[in-house]
């Protein structure tokens, strides 16, 4: 049925450029761009202005008020310094130099950070290399979640006394949005899997039933996890119910260890939709013929669906990634002390007890800067794997 | 038997139950806040915690004695109504040329069309909060601006939902409709919309979804009347206050996955009406 309906379509691609040459669409310039018209007018006005006025604002050109109290006082909203951008992006010496104050994950997310980046410019030129470095930088992306029981001591980021603490708190949320958005690759994996090869026809029903509480109140889900993990949550009462323990574990809730499941959480059922699209991409008589050619199960999924599958999975860690830097809700509503993230420190320069906005602006523009960065250096994995979305 | 065979390729008998056992752990774990939300909105304790201290509906009935739900609830649904009203008709207008002409700076387009969606949501709703509060005549905070902000962030959605429809529509449809002496505006009236309704009440379902769930912005752009989001979100913050929460957002769960379902399944229907073409 599909191949008769198929059948007469070759030929469109010729006559399409015709088409396009002439114009012959009933459409004229005039209507192309007056259609284009309203949105490029509502970015521009909603988007594209904001933007400039964060910029206005870091510089000192905009102010919030002349004769702002606040402002006076800690004299920092005068016309444009490079101050502001030191006290945003200076590190403190003592992380770097091992022994001083040595802050391994916070270190080693920095450095890893900085491979991923590297690794998503060359990753097309130096495909084998590059997925090594890919993989070994997931492994060390683990390790502060490992470190985290004793985690709380080794991420001192709650002492905001010394210089670069707006660095630490930068990376700390680098870090945890990393660790989140690995567990959830690693989870949605093999649900992607599973739905993609062993579910048969009802596969897409399935799929709907795993994305649909991403379409659900955030909110309500974030704080549903504090019904689950609070002190007289599910599991705090479940254990002391069972006699496991006797006081309620304080980790569990209001700390880095709760964002990150959250985030992990809210983020899984996003990203199963690219991870199973990339699986339905492999074709299966490939994986056939390794197997006749006496491959091992493991051997087929290494040589073939592996390199199918990196672009989507790198997407999928993307997809989970790029917005959680920049959390703002789940780490206020569960984060706690201990769990603060970069947002809601920027965040706080404007609404809250902080409230410098020139600074905050200083704050808004570095974390664009990063994102935009990240996005455009990994836009071809972005598109290979949003093609579904 | 072939199908049969073929998942035996991909995955050893053990591996694929070990892998069911893995999703339907994971299926639990996914529903279980939902679940226990719906339990505890008919808790009869003060605080959302176990024990369960007996059921009752009193909280439900409540919730919609609260004038500030009400108030909240209904500022929420106006604002998602106009944002997913907006934000689809200005992407079906921006869709078609995109899908369908040659348009000088479509990469650059495209590219500014879908950077909101990776901006950080915090850093765009400072940015309005300081456009509103601090830009040209200072038009100051409410409703109407966090309808504007969710315009832009649902434009992309309603985009990427529609491009693609439109792109896979046959162009030899509109091209006949031409030939046959109709002008653009017939042609899209009669040829092209109705078979893209289903994208168009998806995109628009989406955008809703979307507007009525969003709290970041909408936090930072509200005055005195808030939307339904960000009375949670002040309400969430106060343990005390929670018990009073849950039932509206019980209901609201329900209705957003019945939205996403439905959305859905339009979607789906419109996918078998164009292939069945």
């Amino acid at each position: 049925m599909a191949t008769i309906a198929e059948t007469p379509t070759p030929p469109a691609p010729k006559r399409r450029r015709s088409r396009r040459e002439t114009r012959n669409d009933g459409g004229s310039a005039v209507s192309t761009y007056g259609l284009l018209a309203p949105m490029l007018i509502v970015l521009g006005i909603l988007f594209l202005a904001p933007l400039y006025y964060i910029f206005l604002f870091s510089v000192g050109l905009k102010r919030f008020s002349p004769t702002d109290a606040l402002a006076s006082l800690n004299g920092e909203l005068n016309a444009f310094s490079t101050e502001l951008w030191t006290k945003l992006i200076s590190v403190d010496v003592t992380v770097l130099i091992p022994g001083l104050n040595f802050d391994v994950p916070v270190l080693v997310v920095g450095i890893v950070f900085v491979v991923l980046l590297i690794t998503a410019v060359t990753a097309g030129r130096i495909p084998e290399y590059g997925s090594w470095i890919v993989g070994v930088a997931f492994v060390l992306l683990l390790a502060p979640f490992l470190t985290f029981p004793a985690g709380n001591n080794l991420l001192r980021l709650v002492e905001f006394s010394s210089e670069g603490q707006y660095m630490r708190l930068f990376f700390k949320s680098v870090s945890m949005a990393m660790t989140s958005s690995v567990v959830a690759v690693l989870i949605a994996i093999p649900v992607a899997y599973f739905l993609a090869f062993c579910v048969g026809k009802s596969k897409y029903t399935w799929l709907l039933i795993v994305i649909a509480p991403f379409l659900t109140s955030y909110l309500l889900r974030v704080f549903a996890w504090k019904v689950i993990l609070g002190d007289q949550g599910l599991i705090n009462s479940g254990l002391t119910t069972i006699g496991l323990i006797d006081e309620p574990l304080t980790f569990l809730i209001y700390s880095q260890f709760t964002v990150i499941i959250v985030l992990t959480y809210a983020w899984v059922p996003f990203i199963c939709l690219p991870i199973f699209l990339s699986f339905e991409t492999i074709d299966r008589r490939l994986l056939e013929a390794a197997m006749d050619l006496g491959a091992t199960r493991m051997q087929a999924f290494r040589k073939i669906s592996l390199p199918i599958i990196a672009p989507g999975i790198v997407a999928a860690f993307l997809f989970v990634f790029i917005p959680s830097i920049g959390e703002y809700i789940t780490p206020t509503l569960v984060g706690g002390t201990q769990g603060t993230m970069y947002g809601q420190s920027l965040a706080n320069q404007f609404v809250g007890g902080a409230f410098n906005w020139q600074f905050g602006s200083v704050m808004s523009l570095f974390l664009l800067g990063i994102v935009l960065l990240l996005t455009f250096t990994t836009s071809r994995f972005l598109r290979a794997g949003g093609g579904g979305l | 038997m072939a199908r049969d065979s073929s998942t035996f390729v991909v995955i050893s008998p053990w591996g694929k139950r070990l892998l069911a056992a893995f999703f339907v752990i994971f299926l639990v774990v996914l529903y279980l806040p939902t679940v226990l939300l719906i339990i505890f909105s008919f808790n009869n304790g003060t605080v959302a915690a176990f024990p369960l201290e007996g059921l009752t509906t009193k909280y439900y009935g409540l919730a919609f004695q609260s004038e500030e739900i009400r108030k909240a609830l209904s500022a929420s649904f106006w604002v998602g109504l106009g944002a997913a009203f907006f934000a689809t008709l200005i992407a079906l207008m921006a869709s078609y040329p995109l899908a369908r002409r040659n348009v000088r700076g479509k990469a650059l387009i495209s590219a500014l069309m879908l950077v909101p969606l990776v901006v950080p949501t915090v850093v765009l709703g400072v940015a309005l909060l300081i456009l509103f509060q601090r830009g040209p005549g200072q038009i100051g905070l409410g409703l109407m601006r966090i309808m504007l902000a969710h315009i832009v962030i649902a434009i992309p959605f309603a985009v990427l939902i529609l491009l693609p429809r439109i792109a896979s529509i046959d162009r030899r449809l509109e091209e006949a409709a031409y030939d046959l002496g109709a002008s653009g505006l017939q042609t899209f009236r009669f040829v092209m919309l109705p078979l893209i309704v289903p994208s168009i009440v998806s995109a628009f379902l989406i955008s809703f979804v979307f507007s009525i769930d969003e709290v970041v912005i909408a936090s930072f752009l509200s005055s005195e009347q808030v939307t339904y989001p960000v009375y949670l979100y002040s309400g969430l913050k106060f343990p005390e206050k929670t018990q009073t929460l849950i039932p509206v957002a019980t209901i609201m769960i329900v209705i957003s996955f019945a939205l996403a379902f439905g959305a859905e399944a339009i979607r789906r229907y419109g996918d078998r009406r164009l292939v069945g073409k």
